[in-house]
């Protein structure tokens, strides 16, 4: 077949509707869909935000009503609230952002590759940033005199934090690989010129 | 924009071009479930494209860039997480429409399943009778690179036709 003669079996498709929609049917699954599908960075992004800001807050009380010195614990404070404000910059840079990608698909593309390298990054820092918290909590509990085997369990709990992190950052890694291949397809196959693959 | 206007304007786009949508989903997704799953994911980014779409480009263009990505990325995630989401009790969208289906349209479905998801892309839009130009807008690459793939992709269907025409397979 010549290719006007595949071109006349694709349209014979055109006056004769291979499916019907069913309306509500349709309705009802896309207010479904949309209702269940969250945002990933956005709620991590916003997570992380409040965990910190929560977490100093509390420890600050505690320092505060216990009229505590212990100099560990406040620097934990100033690092968790300084945590949370660089997210809410980097949250605020990346959603200015989003409007310099057009909707071609390598722009889309490019959108999506920006947004996985942001979450690589995000998760990246996350897992380094549980080291100074680690570590200013334990020096913060052996220095207010309290049993060693709380210190013990605390960095139990932050190896394994560190751990689950590191997973959660290899996921993410993941995605923007395969987001990258997929673009070096779109950009570079094409260069190569013809072949018969 | 209000949620009841971008509503009506997904209707009337469904109504005036669901013969677009429903060719990618024919040529991303080939059992019943995966069509389902992408004709709702397809709509889904397209009601979420609406207040960004400003009239810059033809509606069918806007329509084709959404679908196809979506379709792409689809495509991506389906191959690992096949059973990702169960569709066996979800209320069925798409209907069969009961009439014959030619032979040669069904092989030529599955002959463009067999490219890679790129080229699926450039083939369907080939087809349809896109020119260089509005391909080049939709996929975001270059008029001369779109042409490079059209003849790679023409060359690839007349033989596998012409396989078709002599043996009829």
């Amino acid at each position: 077949m010549e290719f006007e003669e595949l071109q006349q079996i694709w349209d014979s498709q055109n006056d004769r509707p291979l499916y019907v929609i069913d309306q509500k049917a349709l309705h009802n699954r896309i207010q479904t869909k949309m209702k269940r599908a969250g945002n990933i960075t956005n709620f991590s992004e916003l997570l992380l935000i409040l965990v910190n800001l929560s977490a100093a807050s509390f420890v600050l009380a505690i320092n505060v009503f216990s009229q505590s010195l212990n100099i560990y614990m406040y620097l934990m404070v100033a690092w968790m609230f300084g945590t949370a404000l660089y997210l809410l910059a980097r949250r605020m840079q990346r959603i200015k952002g989003n409007t310099r990608f057009d909707r071609s698909m390598l722009g889309d593309l490019n959108y999506a590759i920006s947004l996985a390298t942001y979450q690589v990054r995000l998760s990246q820092l996350m897992r380094w940033n549980i080291l100074p918290i680690g570590a200013l909590s334990i020096f913060g509990v052996l220095s207010g005199e309290k049993p060693i085997w709380v210190a013990g369990i605390i960095l139990i709990f932050f190896v394994v934090a560190y751990f689950a992190s590191n997973w959660e950052h290899g996921i993410y890694e993941s995605r923007k690989r395969e987001l990258k291949i997929l673009q070096d397809k779109l950009k570079n196959e094409i260069s190569q010129g013809p072949s018969m693959s | 924009m209000t949620e009841k206007e971008q509503q009506q304007i997904l209707e009337e786009w469904i109504s005036q071009h669901k013969a677009l949508i429903l060719k990618i989903v024919k040529v991303y997704a080939f059992t019943s479930m995966d069509k389902e799953d992408l004709f709702q994911e397809i709509l889904i980014q397209v009601w979420h494209s609406i207040p960004s779409f400003r009239h810059a480009s033809a509606v069918t263009t806007w329509l084709y860039r959404i679908s196809l990505n979506t379709a792409i990325k689809w495509t991506k995630k389906e191959q690992k997480h096949k059973q990702s989401e169960a569709l066996e009790n979800a209320q069925y969208v798409l209907q069969e429409s009961g009439l014959p289906i030619d032979d040669r349209l069904s092989w030529l479905y599955e002959e463009i399943h067999k490219l890679d998801e790129i080229d699926r892309s450039i083939a369907l839009l080939v087809l349809e009778g896109c020119n260089y130009k509005e391909m080049a807008v939709i996929l975001g690459i270059s008029e001369s690179n779109v042409g490079v793939k059209i003849n790679r992709i023409k060359k690839i269907l007349i033989t596998k036709s012409k396989n078709y025409d002599d043996n009829g397979i």
